[in-house]
């Protein structure tokens, strides 16, 4: 129903006949001229580089199919087979680990359950620069680990290379499929836990009968796993690159960066990265067309969590605990150490040398007019717009993923979405700069090529595929009911939405805007390609000093950046505690137990 | 409570969900302050049509018209918020992020009640339906009766016209089913709204309604009282529906008197019992023969009168038993009562009360579609 309405309340719409039918088709129109605008037609001007190079006068052919043989030949040829491969990997250990720890936080008295969740969102707004940064700085010869004392000369083998490659990308992986999973749990009531164990299940057969339970949950992480996976770019620009593992992203920047640029081989590798995402996707709007998950209700009972015994509870807490330190603590010990560690990486026979410089540096720059003031000041400003344009298409979208399950139409949108997860900043950035320069575009739709505005749509278009698949489990859940019992006892449309769906979205809502928050703040591609002379984003200031001779204070940057990012996590719950009715807060509330 | 009952009139009411019909032209009248009680099995599109009432539902075709205003009808289509009812749901439908007190206002937000009004008369209702020291909770913190009084709390708080009830029993357990089903008649009938009411639940239908209206197929097969539809039975659908104990082919031997028949029983050779009918006239031949329960009873073997059976199964039931009857050829009787218990593997006589025997000719009813 209301599949193409821009309503945020399917059920309070009208349901199908002629006069429906008729805004239906004026939502869904709608709906695509804002996606054609801000993602189909810049990336299908990329695209169509693949195969006509002259349309945009990148070459001499209108039509060819020599650059697709290029691309699947050699290097190129190798780094998409590597990942494809690498992300299938990636993307099954992260959904495994992230379904084992959201079940034995959300369903378990493990040991700082809420430090964990923390923990989890300190490592989705770690962008994998970082964190490739940080283990380069901990693992190099003479560096940060040496400066603590440790050896890690038998690491440095194995880390620069695939399984290296696959840890960094799981770390960057897990925080996707652990919200998606966390969600769907914290909606599902305790009745299926209780049938099962009624019916004598043990606690690995409960979690087994759980398991399928939620399956909509776990593919749709396996599938933004996966595709996040695909489109990263700061491994594959790092770690892949030095250690002669070639992947996709990379082959398709350096095709692009190189001289001459080759940009219809990069429109190839850019197609396949899209295409390489349908195979999960299929699989899972597969499940997804037989099953209702439409479990969150007031009728819906808060879960009862697993009781371990006390050895137990200390070894599934030291197992979650052991995860964190490997993906998160151990990146963050290295730029961290290495934001105070004047030689790192240096042989020097008097030994370690600590020092403040660098932290003094970022505000009073040995590079004049580069400190990070302005640029943090004008990534926050477009955290906030970003994230919040975002948010509002988000919900729209989410809620016509799950308006019509199984239809034409729904599959089309997830198809698109999931697909536009997989494509890279750096091709959005391109596809920008091509269509956005049209002259046609210029003189009759918008003159904002080499602004702020360009960039932020640049941005929202990023963000928003994958805010919406964040989005769309937790929405499915709530009863279409709510909104119809809202409707029928005399709310508006407006207010059946604004009194009862929202509600019950706010949190996510909350989680979603901040998730899109930290991510711009620290996105990279986009920001490079597009960002307006003289109007640098944060995080291309702190590239502009890790890729010089100032990479100390680059480094101090970036822990200063994720402090921030910190802090504004902590104060918007804070506000959302404050502001909020303690009812807005119930929901999936695991403490009310009757 | 102030509230006069709307009256409600569908007018060839269809809808249609792809290729499947869920309602054919459905067209009733519900008088105001009156109880309809709309009983058929899954799939009959008695949701179907409540939906459509509530404006949850577009119709594909026809009208629906409420207190006398076009609401559903050519280009009309009134939104649920200005349709003036209330709706208690199957699956209670109660905000989670509401307390049970907030839950029941929300209705009375949009008039123009103070708010201390309000307030007074959210606790007024949920002192009536027997939660109010549960006003602070939130649902999840109820059990599932206590969820349903507050839905019922909420539809009596607008004081609207027209208050429909989606099966609110059928997630209940029968001891609280009874207890809410005498609050709700009970109280929609002080509130004076019009009430339409669905279940499956016939003993549900027959307790609550002025009217039934029986549906299958999207199809309304008869619309009475509660006594019509039992006694007089139009189709054979509903008498099978509203509870048989038997069902024969029979032989018609001749008519008696105006609507009764005289038939040849199948198990009983030669033994002519005496039945109504209420679906016309009756060809030559097989017709079937529907006996209710109420109109079977047993007796000793000696008994003079009466056919011969013997005893499958008994059942207490409380107040008496409840016998399954063998009667010969293959045939039985069930749910046949007594205030003596008859054990099972004995033999009894069996006799028929002929106002509770109805034969009718299925052939010559409107197939479903």
């Amino acid at each position: 129903m209301a599949l193409g309405t821009l309503e945020l309340t399917p059920a309070t719409s009208p349901p199908a006949s002629g006069p429906k039918k008729r805004r239906t088709s004026l939502g869904g129109v709608l709906i695509w001229i804002v996606l054609t605008l801000l993602i189909i037609a810049p990336v299908m001007c990329f695209i169509l580089l693949a195969v006509s190079p002259r349309i945009f006068s990148q070459g001499s052919q209108w039509f060819t199919f020599t650059f697709i043989r290029q691309a699947f030949a050699g290097y190129s040829g190798r780094a998409i087979f590597n990942s494809f491969w690498v992300a299938t990997v990636v993307s099954l250990f992260a959904v495994a680990i992230a379904t084992t720890i959201a079940w034995l936080v959300h369903r378990t008295n493990i040991l700082g359950r809420r430090f964990w969740t923390i923990a989890m969102w300190l490592l989705l707004m770690m962008p994998t620069w970082m964190m490739t940064l940080g283990w380069t700085d901990l693992l190099q010869p003479f560096g940060a680990a040496k400066a603590l004392g440790i050896n890690t000369h038998f690491i440095y083998g194995e880390f620069f290379g695939p399984t290296g490659i696959i840890v960094v990308l799981i770390a960057a992986a897990l925080p996707f499929a652990y919200f998606v999973v966390s969600a769907g749990l914290q909606g599902l009531g305790p009745e299926y836990e209780d049938a099962a164990r009624i019916h004598g299940a043990g606690w690995r057969r409960t979690f087994q009968t759980i398991l399928p339970i939620i399956a909509p949950a776990i593919l749709s992480a396996f599938a933004i796993s996966f595709a996040e996976t695909l489109s990263d770019f700061g491994v594959a620009f790092t770690l892949g690159y030095h250690s002669h593992f070639p992947l996709a992203t990379y082959t398709l920047f350096s095709a692009i960066s190189n001289f001459p640029a080759n940009f219809s081989v990069a429109a190839v590798i850019a197609a396949v990265l899209i295409l390489m995402v349908i195979p999960p996707i299929l699989l899972q709007s597969r499940v997804m067309r037989s099953r209702s998950y439409a479990v969150l209700s007031g009728r819906t009972r808060a879960p009862r969590r697993r009781e371990f015994r006390p050895l137990a509870r200390i070894v599934a807490t030291l197992g979650v605990a052991f995860v964190f330190f490997v993906t998160l603590g151990v990146p963050i010990l290295g730029a961290v150490v290495g934001s105070f560690v004047e030689n790192l990486g240096i042989f020097s026979t008097t030994g370690i040398h600590w020092t403040l410089t660098y932290y003094s540096q970022v505000f009073h720059p040995n590079i004049s007019g580069k400190a990070l003031g302005a640029p943090l000041l004008l990534s926050n400003q477009l955290g906030f717009f970003v994230a919040t344009g975002t948010g509002v298409l988000a919900v729209i979208l989410a809620r016509r993923l799950i308006a019509s399950p199984g239809s034409w139409s729904q599959r089309i949108t997830d198809i698109f979405l999931l697909g536009s997860v997989a494509i890279p900043g750096v091709v959005l950035g391109v596809g920008y700069i091509f269509f956005y320069n049209l002259p046609f575009i210029t003189n009759n739709v918008a003159n904002i090529y080499k602004t702020l505005p360009l960039l932020m749509l640049a941005l929202i278009a990023n963000a928003v595929p994958g805010q919406t698949r964040f989005m769309a489990g937790p929405v499915s859940q709530i009863q279409p009911s709510l909104a119809e019992a809202a409707r029928v006892h005399g709310a508006s449309r407006f207010r059946a939405w604004s009194a009862t769906s929202l509600p019950l979205m706010s949190r996510v809502l909350l989680w979603g805007w901040l998730l899109t928050f930290t991510k711009t703040l620290s996105e990279l591609a986009i920001s490079q390609i597009l960002y307006p002379p003289s109007q640098e984003p944060a995080p291309v200031a702190i590239q502009s000093y890790l890729s010089g001779f100032e990479s100390g204070t680059g480094t101090a940057m970036t822990v200063l950046m994720l402090l921030e990012m910190l802090g504004v996590i902590v104060i918007a719950l804070a506000i959302y505690r404050v502001a909020t009715p303690k009812g807005w807060r119930r929901i999936g509330w695991t403490g009310a137990q009757t | 409570m102030s509230t006069k009952g709307a009256g409600v009139s569908l007018d060839r009411l269809s809808k249609e969900f792809g290729e499947k019909l869920a309602l054919n032209e459905v067209s009733l009248e519900v008088e105001p302050g009156s109880f309809l009680v709309l009983l058929g099995p899954s799939g009959s599109g008695k949701t179907t049509l409540l939906r459509c009432l509530a404006g949850i539902e577009r119709p594909s075709s026809g009208s629906i018209s409420i207190d006398g205003r076009l609401v559903v009808g050519g280009k009309t289509f009134v939104a649920p918020d200005k349709r003036h009812l209330a709706m208690v749901f199957q699956d209670y439908a109660l905000w989670p992020h509401l307390t049970v007190r907030k839950n029941v206002a929300f209705p009375l937000a949009s008039t123009a009640l103070a708010k201390s009004d309000r307030e007074k008369r959210c606790d007024d209702l949920l002192e009536r339906v027997g939660i109010g020291h549960l006003a602070d909770r939130y649902p999840n913190q109820l059990s599932g009766g206590e969820q349903q009084r507050v839905a019922l709390a909420r539809a009596l708080a607008a004081d609207v016209g027209l208050i429909l009830f989606d099966e609110p029993l059928s997630n209940l357990d029968a001891d609280r089913r009874e207890q809410l089903r005498i609050e709700i008649a009970t109280l929609t009938r002080e509130a004076g709204a019009t009430a339409v009411y669905i279940t499956h639940d016939q003993s549900e239908a027959f307790a609550l309604a002025d009217q039934i209206g029986v549906l299958n197929h999207g199809r309304l097969i008869q619309l009475d009282t509660p006594e019509n539809i039992y006694a007089k039975p139009t189709n054979s659908f509903v008498a099978r529906f509203t509870g048989v104990a038997g069902e024969f082919p029979v032989d018609v031997v001749r008519a008696t008197a105006a609507g009764h028949h005289e038939v040849v029983l199948p198990f009983a050779s030669g033994h002519v019992l005496r039945a109504s009918t209420s679906n016309g006239a009756l060809p030559d031949g097989k017709v079937s023969l529907f006996v209710r329960s109420v109109g079977v009873s047993l007796s000793a073997p000696a008994n003079d009168e009466g056919i011969g059976g013997v005893i499958r199964d008994v059942a207490f039931n409380g107040h008496g038993y409840d016998h399954v009857v063998d009667v010969g050829d293959g045939f039985s009787l069930t749910k046949i009562f007594s205030n003596l218990r008859f054990d099972r593997g004995r033999n009894v006589k069996v006799c028929f009360e002929p106002s509770s025997c109805f034969v009718m000719d299925a052939s010559r009813e409107v197939p479903a579609t």
